[in-house]
């Protein structure tokens, strides 16, 4: 198992006013990878996020990043921080911004200069470095946000809602980047209601709601419960086969036969049995729950800000073995 | 010190950004250029470097009352109404929206996230917001430096405590902008209420000072009021204070001994200021040699009128009401949730 890089136990944030954001956050963020904390508005993401990296005081707070414990300053210095709806002064330029940043964070002139040119070609943004910032449009100002997240060359970053306000061009350009960074061996933890996005590039998730970590793993282990083969087919299966696929495990529902579990095995006399019958088999898919399922069953419908459960059932996303 | 210097060169380029910031300086050099266009000559005073001449048989070149009246209009008019209050007034309408802009969410996130404490954080920032009028009396005093010394042959390293003690006085009102902006995060707001602590602060100082003056100044100079009718007398002898009026100007320079001490700060210039070797508070030295009793026993009066106030209590109970207001505004800044 990957080594923990943020490891927490019973966080809690009461706010003044006696809004409990946070009842009792317990977390493991794996080094290296891509985590992605989901949630509906509201459940305490970004004041997770926002403890972690200083900016919010916890009312409770066990645990530790990067071996140090939350809170700890020096720590900060090996960490990027994106934070959502981020403002940079619009009387800099881009380049600026980013040397500002890594000033904070105590990098010399001549590195933060160098580093700033890196940056902005890593972002694509190396022929608008020299244009202020009040000139950019929301996604020009994300990317350059992404490069001062990255100017200190973090081990973690923290990226709250990054594809906010970006176009789908630029979203896939903010995947790619977020893949490179993996492959650079940084944590990237992203907060996001984006569930399709985060599907697509995280390794392990976390569902909050209320305040309390619902589910937590990876998307394959959160998944795993609902993972099942479905077969459908062409024609009069015989009610003797019929009878003797239940037995065997299977649900029968009108053409589509389904088998719960992630095992392939048990598929295989089924479809011998099939074909001895002289049934067409027309498809066999692997299918699992989306994270969007997983999202939605794990925080309820009404749990989700703004979102309703849909009336119809969402494509689910499978693996198609036999057509 | 690199987080230090990122900040106040941050500092800089933000008021550099500023149209405000540019047209104060503007200004600033115009008067300064004015009042170096000031020369003497052996026939009296000349104007717009030579463009007219006003004769004088008294203020002519080389004579100790050129070098007073040139010295006493920097110390008297150009610092106290242009950069202590005109200028002051500009910068603050400046420098207002920094520490609410600064606070803003999504701003103040990036900062506090990094590996430098919320305390330097606050503090370099709010050192910074106060090079809007320590760079404009800066460059003030270089062209009231250089005038000295090409128009009197007075190289005098003493004007540029002006620079220190108007830094000082609008400090003395920005912190109450810094704790409103730290409560409110409201530009407006912070502006308004600094302004509203000025004008209390200034309507006391300009009470106590008359009250000083309608109670020791006049009495001393043998000068007597009739309260009923507004008619004055000279008596032209030192006349006995009033225990009412002393009573009452007690009461007044007990009200404003808490607040800070604006103006009473800007005029320290005048104690720091020498003209060869005497400096400006001390009138009766820099009178004519027939120059009659009373004219003496007035100058007198003013001198005592001049240094009621130490320093220690102008600048201590000043720094006292700054170190309070700014000490809250750092203290909630330090524990605030952004």
């Amino acid at each position: 198992m990957s080594d923990i890089v943020i490891d927490i136990a019973d966080v809690r944030k009461k706010y003044r006013g006696g809004v409990e954001a946070l009842r009792g956050v317990s977390l493991q963020v794996p080094q290296g990878g891509i985590f992605g904390l989901l949630g509906p508005n509201g459940a305490g993401k970004s004041t997770l996020v926002k403890i972690l990296t200083s900016i919010v005081r916890p009312t409770r707070c066990a645990g530790i990043m990067l071996g140090a414990a939350i809170g700890d300053k020096a720590t900060l210095a090996r960490v990027g921080y994106l934070p959502e709806h981020a403002r940079f002064p619009e009387y800099l330029k881009g380049g600026e911004v980013i040397r500002y940043v890594a000033g904070l964070t105590g990098i010399s002139s001549a590195d933060a200069r160098q580093k700033a040119g890196q940056l902005l070609e890593m972002v694509g943004m190396q022929d608008w470095g020299n244009h202020k910032m009040g000139t950019y449009s929301k996604g020009m100002k994300q990317r350059i946000g992404l490069a001062q997240a990255l100017v200190n060359d973090p081990e973690i970053v923290f990226l709250d809602e990054p594809t906010d306000g970006v176009d789908p061009k630029g979203r896939l350009e903010m995947r790619n980047l977020l893949q490179r960074m993996r492959d650079d061996g940084r944590t990237v933890f992203i907060n996001s209601h984006l569930l399709g996005e985060l599907e697509m590039i995280c390794d392990s998730v976390a569902i909050m709601d209320k305040g309390e970590i619902v589910q937590q793993g990876t998307i394959a282990e959160l998944t795993e419960k609902s993972r099942r083969y479905e077969l459908k087919t062409r024609g009069t299966i015989p009610e003797e086969l019929k009878h003797k696929l239940i037995a065997a495990g299977a649900e029968i529902g009108g053409e589509v036969i389904s088998v719960v579990g992630s095992d392939p095995e048990p598929i295989q006399p089924m479809l011998d049995a099939l074909r001895a019958e002289k049934v067409t088999i027309v498809e066999l898919r692997e299918i699992r729950q989306s994270l969007e399922e997983l999202f939605m069953e794990s925080v309820g419908a009404g749990g989700v800000g703004g979102t309703q459960k849909r009336s119809t059932p969402p494509q689910l996303p499978g693996k198609e073995l036999v057509k | 010190m690199r987080q230090v210097m990122t900040i106040l060169w941050d500092s800089y380029r933000l008021l550099a950004a500023k149209k405000l910031f540019w047209i104060v300086l503007f200004l600033t050099v115009l008067i300064a250029m004015m009042y170096a266009s000031v020369g003497f000559t052996a026939q009296g005073v000349s104007v717009l470097f030579g463009a007219y001449e006003l004769k004088n048989d008294l203020i002519v070149e080389g004579s100790m009352f050129a070098e007073y009246l040139y010295m006493m209009i920097f110390t008297d008019y150009l610092v106290p109404w242009w950069l202590g209050l005109f200028a002051l007034v500009l910068a603050l309408i400046s420098v207002c929206p920094i520490f609410p802009d600064f606070l803003k969410t999504g701003s103040i996130d990036v900062a506090i996230s990094k590996p430098m404490s919320r305390l330097s954080l606050f503090l370099v920032k709010y050192l910074g917001s106060l090079l809007f009028v320590a760079i404009q009396v800066l460059v003030f005093c270089v062209i009231v430096f250089i005038a000295h010394g090409v128009r009197l042959n007075a190289w005098n390293l003493e004007i540029f405590w002006a620079v220190l003690l108007l830094t000082f006085v609008f400090s003395l009102i920005y912190c109450v902008s810094v704790l409103t902006a730290v409560l409110t995060r409201s530009s407006l707001f912070s502006l308004l209420v600094a302004l509203l602590v000025w004008g209390v602060t200034l309507s006391i100082q300009w009470s106590e000072s008359i009250m000083y003056k309608a109670t020791y100044v006049m009495p001393a100079s043998g000068l007597s009021i009739n309260m009923k009718t507004g008619e004055t007398k000279e008596a032209g002898e030192e006349l006995d204070t009033s225990s009412e009026m002393e009573k009452f100007y007690g009461i007044v320079r007990a009200i404003g001994m808490p607040l800070p001490k604006t103006r009473d700060a800007t005029y320290l210039l005048r104690k720091k200021v020498t003209v060869r070797g005497k400096n400006m508070t001390m009138s009766s030295a820099f009178l004519e040699d027939e120059a009659s009793a009373s004219e003496l026993l007035e100058a007198k009066a003013m001198e005592d009128y001049d240094n009621r106030h130490s320093v220690a209590y102008i600048v201590g109970s000043s720094l006292a009401f700054e170190v309070f207001i700014l000490g809250i505004a750092c203290f909630i800044f330090v524990r605030k949730d952004f």
